[in-house]
């Protein structure tokens, strides 16, 4: 028992071994989830917060009939899909807008001299603390959602490229120069691929940041959104609503992450193993 | 040297060309409406003014930070002593990992934002409801980078200490734990400046006090001045935590 941790060599039918653990990960696993499962269960049935907190066998029920039935204005359905053309709006611009002024900064001392200052200005104010002043500039509407979610996200994805396009090896760069490669064949041969496996990690968090972002600015103030959904559930003391939202939440959110995780191993194959 | 000097010298200039372009617009020309978008001396003035003036959201500046602060490093301290051996007891004990993780990975997705309304539902809008999400928001991070920290140990290097005799407590604390720090640290990093914007957002939608709290009053009460006061100084607050980390982090880490 002491040593199982690592054991360094796999001894006596490594195949059943294999299939003995995947089930002994599934079964505890499983027994973990059912006991968080079971104690909430328990909590809200016959605990004081119960009287606030309805317990999963009324939750996830409920939870697969916000699809058919409409919570306000939409379904289910309609809310994750207004929720997530915001996050498309605001964080594709972003993307651009980042990945664009990452390689120029990493890539141009001139122009990081110019445009640093104001990324790391803008960069330690949470995007939540944007939403009061974007009320008032663009006011309650669509605009201001994809604006905050915008700001939000580009610093994130440009500091990240910009480590990328820093760090490039000057020996490669000067290999295909010697090589007689123009500027522009350097760039798109050298460079940006270098620069891949930085602009995904700066995707990936500003990915799962512009989620969290347009929750709160829709729970702050919107008609429709998972975040709606959550707020208009705790504003009308129905906690089912608002603990069916967070379960929204969740899957959509772990849904976005391995979607982008699936890209990056494809465009970056050369980093596993 | 010299040439350092010059990019600064950019720098410096970029941003005063700013602030020149900004106050020409708005207090020299009034190409912009001042109501919205306030001149920088008008915004000055009113950090100025806030300093003292509990009006209109009912605190001084200083107030205002002080409360905020309160709040989040409690939660942030909380959640760094719960979050930290958790991760680490998962990244090291398999039985721990079997539990735990599923569950962990379900929970996981859900950002700290989303349990603001049931939280306070369950502990109210009062300290300890606010504590609670700055604790959950900071839990998440320290535990996936204990962990990861931890499994990315050199197994050669647990080797080694197992072949000297080193009991298993020891491979953990001499070995394994050493050589995770700076995942500790991106952990730390990460769970303050998530726990600071979990804060502005649980102080937006329900406190008296705070520096969200603030913005949002100033918000409905249109006072475009306070409003960047309070965002400016939310920004610094900020940074200075990340400088401070930084700072340990070079102080700890160091060689690695």
């Amino acid at each position: 028992m002491k040593h199982k941790g690592n054991r360094p060599v796999n001894r006596a039918r490594p195949g059943r071994d294999a299939r003995r653990e995947k089930a002994l990960n599934f079964f505890c696993g499983a027994a973990g989830i059912l006991t968080f499962l079971a104690l909430w269960q328990l909590g809200a049935t016959y605990s004081r917060f119960g009287r606030f907190i309805p317990g999963p066998i009324e939750v996830i029920p409920k939870f697969f009939l916000s699809f058919t039935q409409p919570i306000g204005v939409k379904r289910m359905g309609g809310h994750i899909l207004a929720s997530l053309a915001r996050v498309a709006a605001g964080y594709s611009l972003a993307a651009v807008t980042g990945i664009a002024v990452g390689i120029v900064t990493g890539r141009s001392r001139v122009m990081n001299a110019l445009l640093n200052p104001f990324i790391e200005l803008i960069r330690p104010i949470p995007g939540i603390a944007w939403i009061p002043i974007s009320i008032l500039w663009f006011g309650t509407g669509e605009t201001g959602k994809v604006f905050i979610i915008f700001i939000s996200t580009f610093t994130m994805i440009a500091v990240s490229v910009h480590q990328g396009a820093s760090s490039v090896d000057p020996a490669l760069i000067g290999a295909a120069k010697m090589l007689g490669a123009s500027r522009s064949r350097v760039f798109f041969t050298v460079v940006l691929p270098s620069c891949v496996p930085q602009i995904f990690t700066g995707l990936q968090t500003g990915l799962s940041l512009s989620w969290m972002v347009v929750l709160a600015a829709e729970m702050i103030r919107s008609e429709f959104g998972v975040g709606w959904v959550i707020t208009a559930g705790n504003n009308s003391y129905n906690m089912a609503q608002v603990l069916v939202g967070i379960i929204a939440i969740g899957i959509i959110g772990l849904v976005l992450a391995n979607a982008l995780r699936a890209l990056e191993r494809r465009l970056c194959a050369w980093k596993e193993g | 040297m010299k040439k350092t000097l010059k990019f600064h010298l950019i720098s410096i200039l970029a941003v005063l060309g700013f602030v020149f372009f900004w106050y020409l617009m708005t207090d020299v020309l009034h190409r912009v409406n001042t109501l919205i978008l306030p001149g920088p001396v008008d915004v000055f003035r009113a950090f100025l003014n806030k300093m003292t003036n509990t009006r209109p959201d009912g605190g001084t500046l200083p107030e205002h930070t002080l409360s905020s602060l309160k709040l989040v490093l409690a939660g942030y301290s909380l959640g760094i002593l719960v979050g930290m051996p958790l991760g680490i007891a998962m990244g090291w004990s398999k039985w721990f990992d079997r539990f735990f993780r599923p569950l962990f990975d379900m929970l996981r997705p859900v950002p700290p934002v989303g349990w603001i309304p049931l939280v306070l539902i369950l502990f109210g809008i009062g300290m300890s409801g606010k504590v609670f999400i700055i604790f959950f928001s900071t839990l998440m991070p320290c535990i996936l980078n204990a962990y990861s920290g931890i499994r990315q140990v050199n197994p050669t290097h647990l080797w080694v200490a197992r072949t000297f005799g080193a009991s298993r407590a020891q491979q953990l604390f001499r070995v394994a734990l050493p050589s995770a720090i700076p995942s500790l640290f991106t952990g730390l990093r990460v769970a303050l400046s998530t726990s600071w914007a979990t804060l502005v957002a649980a102080e937006m939608l329900a406190a008296q006090k705070g520096l969200g709290y603030m913005i949002q009053t100033n918000r409905m009460l249109a006072n475009a001045d306070n409003i960047l006061v309070g965002m400016l100084l939310i920004g610094v607050i900020g940074a200075i935590f990340s400088l401070i980390l930084g700072l340990l982090e070079k102080q700890l880490a160091k060689g690695r």
